[in-house]
């Protein structure tokens, strides 16, 4: 891995956002590496902005600040249209919510993940899992996909099974 | 030692557990709510006790009420709360009552904003007793790991101070995520320097001793020999009094036994001050990580750049600013408030600055950019007010 990985992960309250961060620093420290993770949010429990900055590190994390994302989730349009322009490296985005403009990604990868889990899974809620695994696959020169499938179970652990499933449906929509 | 990966509240919780907190009196308040609802499910799993009070007045009076009866006791609340400590915080001060207070800073004035960080109330931790007359001591961590160290350092000082310490943290420490190490052994919690202190209490019949000294035992009342307890002046005995001598005695203990023991509470960090920088970075909290990145940066294009990260905010360490330098203080505000202490510490010749922000951390290359302008002995742009800009 280079020596610092930055992950922005964006969208509103109830999406699971600071839960996917959790996933991937709980996955990234437990691979010795730093990782810290600052989380921002209005005063909804659901339905206001909500973001996460999560940065892995080769030692301890100085600056916890995402300046140039190697990695953006954009979960929905407002998110989306405040952070793109810190994104450097791979834009994923539900294209259901999102439509690319011009930002600087050297790389953008739809993610259906509202219609998948809607659709395909029957649940709504798996989102943001399914985000999981598309960010896992762009980060897996990082964190070890085994680590993140283990942080997932233990951070969330009603529903392993389709969890699991969304996991691996976002890791294939990332390919 | 119990490795995980999570928050600054988190920690907070854990280090008050180990540090002998058995009382949680508080009233929930975002970015220091899991502080509360972590307490409410693991003090009563140590014997402790978990007090959702009316509003953090009675929080803090609470709390000031346990430890007279001989229990460790904290509170943790942001900035709308913070304010409403006044009273109690004067009893404590003033009573002499040991008692660990977290603020968990967020953007104001008032409610402002909550999930967002801010730094307000450096001044106001202070200050917050009205009166005069005492000196406090006030710990700011910058990680969720610190937050842990500190939160046991705030217990053991408040022990043998007989005093209220303040953690004064920020939300992206309190909410932020992390590893963390939770020593689970006295082995383990001695290899991390944590020192606990426990609790004894004052035999009497000198309960407010007219002297400096520290390591005198709290009053704990019921036990011993019976100790008074009360807002008014006390005489050495506890007994209230309005005698203007005994006041003198009474406000000197208060300041010097803190001031003269300052050895025991200064803590910083500071980089690369031994290459003579002409500009210096000064911070506490959260924003000092950014400052470390922005001074390896600056350093690494050899630029005369080094930094100061204070960790015991009060008493304040103007023994640190004695070296003729620029210094730019970079604070989540945007009125400036380190930049007027640093203002007033920094030896002649020396000139102070200020990057406020507010709501968000600076980036790194903003205060690089900050640190040249300063070096090429320009005025900062409008973002980073300066002083002089008032």
């Amino acid at each position: 891995m280079s020596d610092r990985i930055e992950i922005l992960l964006s969208g509103h309250g109830g999406q699971g956002v600071v839960r996917l961060g959790q996933v991937l620093g709980l996955a990234g420290s437990r691979q010795g590496l730093g990782a810290t993770m600052l989380v921002s949010h209005g005063t909804e429990t659901r339905g206001g902005y909500v973001r996460s900055q999560v940065v892995l590190a080769s030692g301890e994390v100085d600056s916890p600040v995402v300046e140039r994302a190697d990695c953006f989730c954009a979960m929905t349009a407002s998110a989306y249209e405040r952070f793109h322009p810190l994104v450097r490296g791979t834009l994923l985005y539900d294209p259901a919510v999102v439509a690319p403009g011009a930002d600087r990604a050297a790389r953008r990868v739809a993610v259906p993940a509202s219609a998948t889990a809607a659709g395909e899974l029957g649940k709504p809620l798996l989102a943001n899992v399914i985000f999981l695994g598309a960010v896992s696959r762009i980060l897996a020169a990082t964190l070890d996909r085994t680590a993140v499938v283990a942080a997932l179970r233990d951070r969330i652990p009603r529903y392993p099974e389709e969890n699991a499933r969304a996991f691996e449906l976002g890791w294939e929509l990332a390919g | 030692m119990r490795r995980v990966f999570d928050t600054g509240n988190a920690a907070i919780t854990e280090a008050a557990i180990v540090a002998g907190c058995r009382v949680f009196a508080g009233y929930p308040i975002t970015p220091a709510t899991e502080i509360a609802e972590n307490m409410a499910r693991r003090l009563p799993e140590v014997g402790g006790y978990y007090v959702q009070a009316e509003d953090e007045c009675a929080a803090l009076h609470l709390c000031n009420g346990a430890s007279l009866g001989g229990l460790k006791a904290m509170t943790a609340t942001s900035g709308p709360g913070f304010i409403l400590f006044a009273d109690p915080f004067g009893w404590a001060v003033s009573a002499e009552i040991p008692v660990v207070i977290v603020d968990a800073q967020r953007v104001g004035p008032v409610s402002g904003i909550t999930g967002a960080p801010g730094q307000g109330e450096l001044y106001l931790s202070r200050y917050l007793a009205h009166g005069g007359n005492y000196e406090t001591i006030v710990l700011a961590p910058s990680s969720v790991q610190e937050a842990f160290r500190l939160t046991v350092r705030a217990f053991a000082l408040a022990e043998r101070f007989r005093t209220p310490v303040t953690l004064l943290a920020d939300q992206m420490v309190t909410d932020g995520w992390e590893a963390l190490a939770i020593p689970e052994t006295s082995d383990e919690r001695a290899a991390m320097g944590l020192e606990v202190v426990p609790r004894r209490a004052h035999p009497g019949p000198d309960f407010y001793p007219a002297s400096d000294a520290i390591d005198v035992p709290p009053v704990v009342l019921g036990r011993g020999a019976g100790g008074a307890c009360s807002d008014w002046t006390p005489t050495e005995r506890g007994h209230d009094t309005e005698e203007v001598e005994a006041q003198h005695k009474h406000a000197h203990r208060l300041i010097h036994k803190i001031r003269r023991h300052r050895h025991l509470i200064d803590e910083h960090e500071a980089w690369g001050l031994e290459d003579d920088p002409e500009v210096i970075l000064v911070s506490y909290g959260t924003p000092s990580r950014v400052v470390k990145s922005a001074v390896a940066r600056a350093r690494a294009e050899g630029l005369r750049v080094g930094g100061l990260r204070l960790v015991s905010l009060w008493p304040f360490p103007d023994h640190l600013f004695a070296r003729r330098a620029r210094y730019l203080s970079v604070e989540l505000n945007w009125d400036g408030q380190l930049v007027r202490e640093i203002q007033r510490a920094m030896s002649p010749g020396s000139s102070a600055h200020f990057f406020g922000r507010c709501g968000e951390l600076p980036r790194v290359a903003e205060l690089c950019e900050a640190s040249r302008a300063l070096l090429r002995g320009e005025r900062l742009a409008r973002r980073g007010w300066e002083l002089e800009a008032y």
